[in-house]
């Protein structure tokens, strides 16, 4: 990949889309720990995790499809994410 | 599109692979640690630098645009809320009474709320929630 980078044979949005693809695939690996993580608060930090982590997702988007209405979707969804993970600690 | 061998896209590439090792290395922790603090410890600050790299590496990549003002208050907002989030849930779980992980410990076991002597009052609805979450978290760690 770094030689096919070096001689610029793949663009920028290629790099990105490879990128969104890891996130994903870690937001999965995270999801493990959401569904089988003993007790309440692996689940709380399991959401919060893959929010954070869709939240990057979002810009990559954003930046892929070259729209960006996604940046202020991913504002609002990182205060969403924020709201909803005090909201879950305190009660 | 746009060639990647220019500077700017060459550093935008650098920081995404550190942005993203650091991604992939607290996802890493946080199934593999023992315990829920250790958990946390993993995810608190590996997700937030990881974060954080990437979203400057698109600013980076954007340049001074007015999008990357709003990435840049993105990156401002996450600074401040994911440590403050890992916080709360830690503070959370240690009000419940959730036992720090030892060495030599089989598994955590749920103590009794009552028998903590420095369980706030922020941990008011923790005695029905220990009980009635004790029995799903008895083989967890």
């Amino acid at each position: 990949m770094t030689g096919a980078l070096l001689f610029g044979t793949i663009g920028m949005v290629d790099v990105f889309l490879a990128m969104a693809i890891l996130i994903v695939m870690a937001s999965f690996v995270s999801l493990y720990r959401g569904i089988e993580g003993p007790g309440i608060f692996n689940r709380i930090i399991a959401v919060n995790v893959i929010g954070t982590k869709t939240i990057v997702l979002l810009v990559l988007i954003g930046f892929i499809y070259e729209r960006p209405d996604f940046f202020d979707i991913a504002l609002v969804y990182a205060i969403l994410n924020f709201i909803m993970t005090i909201a879950a600690t305190r009660y | 599109m746009s060639d990647t061998t220019t500077i700017t896209n060459v550093i935008t590439v650098i920081l995404l692979l550190v942005g993203a090792f650091f991604m992939l290395a607290g996802t890493i922790g946080f199934v593999r640690f023992p315990d829920f603090y250790s958990r946390m410890h993993a995810t608190g600050k590996c997700d937030t630098l990881g974060e954080g790299l990437m979203l400057v590496a698109l600013i980076v990549y954007g340049g001074a645009t007015f999008v990357s003002v709003k990435i840049l208050f993105l990156i401002m907002f996450i600074l401040l809320a994911n440590p403050t989030s890992t916080h709360a849930i830690a503070k959370a779980a240690y009000d419940v009474g959730l036992e720090p992980w030892r060495k030599l410990d089989d598994r955590v076991e749920w103590m009794n709320t009552g028998d903590t002597g420095n369980t706030s009052n922020t941990g008011n609805s923790g005695e029905g929630r220990a009980g009635e979450d004790g029995e799903d978290r008895g083989e967890g760690r």
